[in-house]
């Protein structure tokens, strides 16, 4: 056995500790703060006693709870998102965002938002607007799915991806020439994505579509970490490259679908989380990688959800600018002062 | 276990509909180290890589240990065969020991995990190839010949029974392409593998190699042991060399001269080549005599010179011979003595000496210069004093 071997694992374990305490603190941090000042025994109050109905009780269960429990794992689901289109495209700077995923929710978002489309003569609720956005997600995830069973390379797939990035980018850009102010104004507020006004409802349903995803990416840790060879080397040690393909995209489009159907779409934590976890743990072994960027994307997602309330209330801040102002100093911090200074990762 | 490890009939290797090599029927002995060599585009990466399961041939059939390798699942196919590729990039923050370990894929369980088993064999590779001291290192951090070593521990944890290389010694210095091929000769002596590469060291494929498969213009063009397939000229013509020529007997490339001589050195056994070769260089022709063709120096200055004056092997020297030598040094404007051992066996070089001082020709003596710089200047001021 390698000497090494058990130092290396209880540095592991304490740090998945860390970042389980960390999600635990950011979550009760983000019931407790807010723009309404709720005392703490209110707080408690509100926890012990049910039938009382006050209006903090309402806060903290109707609002703050379910928003909370939607950051944690909307962060979790885009980390892991993040990390397996990393790993795939063997690409650093590949997130969901950036791969016309996000895109695909927006455009059918768009579509409800700015032109009223309409089904037939039913007009799209809210539900039927989160529903859009996640057909348009596995739209342009289906899409590079087909493209990556007849395509041999993948920097070519990625091109392919970032091209319907574009052109449902370019579709957005039109239809808001087309809109009236409204529209264009609340279609603007969706896209700067936000857990806001999650009902338990929502959250409930998340939570049920996002699991049982994260679980199923957990199990595809050990051919993701042959990946890190490329495909060539993973294909000689026995994988079956065109279904893991198919996978991979797929469990990576329903959770970034998931998230932004119900959020819109959130940049930078499903870039920049699997970084700052690879290099805080110092490794690239996915079954490490995978539950503790689940952790840490959570904690990050949910800090940028508490930031985005509370640091200029009553304003709410759009969250992807606070995932970028909270994330970038703290990526390019690490990516300075640790052993990723060479390499691709 | 059948005797061929791998075997191809009228194999079309290439890409989409482009043929690159066609009609390659092969048949691989186990134990044998094989070798592909070519020019640059030839197609041997892409016979590799079709043998290695990774392309779809074109037309034929692989049999790997007798079997349709497209009738084997993937799974069964990477426990038979492991694969080294060349310029493979090294993953970031993965440690030499969690590489090496990838290659028990094929054997682990669902998440990967090692057994002790596993551990051993990853421990006993690493030991192998010598980089059992690096397991902690980050794969990122290697040298190219270390990056190399751990990537063929990697393959030798798959424990396969065919190895595949392609090009396992480009960018490394000499000792660690020594070392690369030491450890697969061991690998095929100790264990019975077999190895299949690529190589651009023409030398250390004659040398290493049982068998050498040549590939050219898009078919095999040689497929046999070295001594066999390889004749004198053969590799010139293979890679199409100009104005150099491959020594197949020495493994090695010697560089042609000018084609008129301005020299005449007297000398055998290694006392000439090294002169020779830094005259040529310089831009001056030379002829060189008299020696037998098998001194180093006739073996080398049939190439860097114009002319030699040689005898077979372990016969006397002939009159015709001294006469024909006698005959180039007096078209030659200097005659250099090279300080050959002076005794009966040489006793024709003296009489070339001789006759140098006789027709009045200038005589340098290496022994009276420092150097071959020293001795290039003389000659060339020389040269120069004759055009005028």
């Amino acid at each position: 056995m390698v000497i090494g071997l058990t130092k290396k694992i209880r540095r592991t374990a304490f740090l998945l500790l860390i970042g389980l305490t960390g999600a635990a603190v950011v979550f009760i941090l983000n019931i407790i703060l807010g723009s309404v000042n709720i005392p703490l025994s209110e707080i408690f109050h509100a926890f012990s006693a049910s039938d009382d109905k006050t209006v903090y009780h309402k806060i903290i269960t109707d609002i703050r709870l379910p928003r909370a429990c939607a950051a944690l794992i909307g962060g979790s689901a885009l980390a892991v998102s993040g990390i397996l289109l990393q790993v795939f495209f063997s690409n650093p700077i590949v997130e969901p965002y950036v791969l016309g995923i996000s895109s695909g929710a927006s455009l059918f978002t768009g579509m409800v938002i700015l032109i009223g489309f309409r089904l037939g003569i039913v007009a799209l609720g809210n539900t039927g607007m989160f529903l859009g956005a996640f057909i348009g997600a596995m739209a342009v995830s289906a899409i590079v799915v087909i493209a990556s069973q007849n395509v041999k390379s993948i920097t070519t797939l990625l091109i392919i991806g970032m091209m319907f990035g574009y052109v449902c980018s370019a579709a957005i850009s039109i239809m808001t020439a087309f809109a009236d102010r409204e529209r264009l104004a609340s279609f603007v507020i969706w896209t700067m994505g936000s857990f806001s006004g999650f009902s338990w409802q929502q959250t409930i349903l998340m939570y049920l579509v996002i699991s049982p995803v994260i679980l199923l990416s957990f199990l595809l840790s050990k051919p993701l970490n042959i990946m890190l060879l490329g495909e060539e080397y993973a294909r000689s040690m026995g994988i079956a490259i065109k279904p893991f393909r198919a996978a991979l995209i797929t469990v990576s489009g329903i959770l970034c679908a998931a998230v932004t159907a119900f959020a819109g779409p959130i940049s930078f934590v499903g870039l920049a989380v699997p970084h700052i976890v690879r290099l805080i743990f110092g490794t690239q072994d996915n079954r490490i990688i995978i539950p503790a960027s689940c952790l840490y994307g959570a904690i990050m997602s949910g800090i940028c959800d508490l930031a985005s309330r509370t640091l200029l209330p009553p304003y709410e801040l759009p969250l992807g600018a606070m995932t970028s102002v909270i994330g970038a100093p703290i990526l390019v911090f690490l990516l300075l002062n640790k052993r990723g200074k060479d390499g691709r990762f | 276990m059948k005797k061929h490890i791998l075997s191809t009939h009228e194999l079309d290797v290439g890409y989409g509909k482009k043929t690159v090599v066609g009609n390659i029927s092969l048949d691989i002995e186990r134990g044998r180290i094989v070798c592909l060599i070519g020019p640059n585009g030839a197609g041997k990466s892409t016979i590799l890589h079709t043998l290695a399961g990774l392309i779809k041939p074109l037309r034929g059939n692989i049999k790997l240990d007798g079997n349709d390798i497209n009738k084997i699942k993937r799974s069964e196919i990477a426990k038979k065969i492991s694969l080294v590729l060349s310029g493979s990039e090294m993953p970031n923050l993965t440690t030499v020991y969690e590489l090496v370990s990838f290659g028990r894929a094929p054997y682990t369980g669902y998440f990967g995990k090692l057994s002790k088993k596993d551990h051993e064999i990853v421990k006993e590779a690493l030991l192998r190839v010598g980089a059992y001291e690096l397991r902690d290192r980050f794969c990122s951090e290697l040298s190219d010949g270390e990056k190399q070593k751990v990537m063929i521990a990697r393959a030798i944890v798959q424990q396969p029974e065919l190895f595949i290389l392609d090009e396992p010694t480009s960018h490394l210095d000499i000792s660690h392409k020594i070392e690369v091929m030491r450890i697969l000769t061991a690998l095929t002596v100790e264990n019975g593998l077999t190895v299949l590469m690529s190589l651009h060291d023409i030398d250390l494929a004659l040398k290493y190699c049982d068998d050498i498969i040549a590939v050219k213009n898009g078919q095999i063009t040689a497929y046999g042991p070295p001594e066999q397939v390889i004749k004198n000229g053969d590799i010139n013509k293979l890679f199409d060399v100009n104005n150099a020529e491959f020594i197949e007997t020495l493994g090695s490339l010697e560089i042609k001269g000018p084609e008129k001589a301005d020299v005449f050195i007297v000398g055998c056994g290694d006392s000439v080549y090294n002169l020779a070769r830094t005259l040529t260089r310089n831009g001056v022709g030379v002829s060189c005599g008299i020696m037998h063709e098998t001194d180093v120096d006739a073996i080398i200055c049939s190439i860097t010179c114009s002319y030699v004056a040689k005898a077979p092997s372990y016969t006397e020297f002939t009159s015709e011979i001294l006469s024909s030598a006698k005959k180039e040094m007096e078209s030659c404007a200097v005659v250099i003595d090279s300080g050959f051992v002076r005794n009966n066996a040489t006793s024709f070089n003296s009489l070339l000496i001789e006759h140098a001082d006789k027709i009045k020709k200038p005589v340098l003596s290496v022994s009276d210069f420092q150097n071959n710089d020293a001795l290039l200047q003389s000659i060339l001021t020389l040269l120069r004093r004759e055009n005028k």
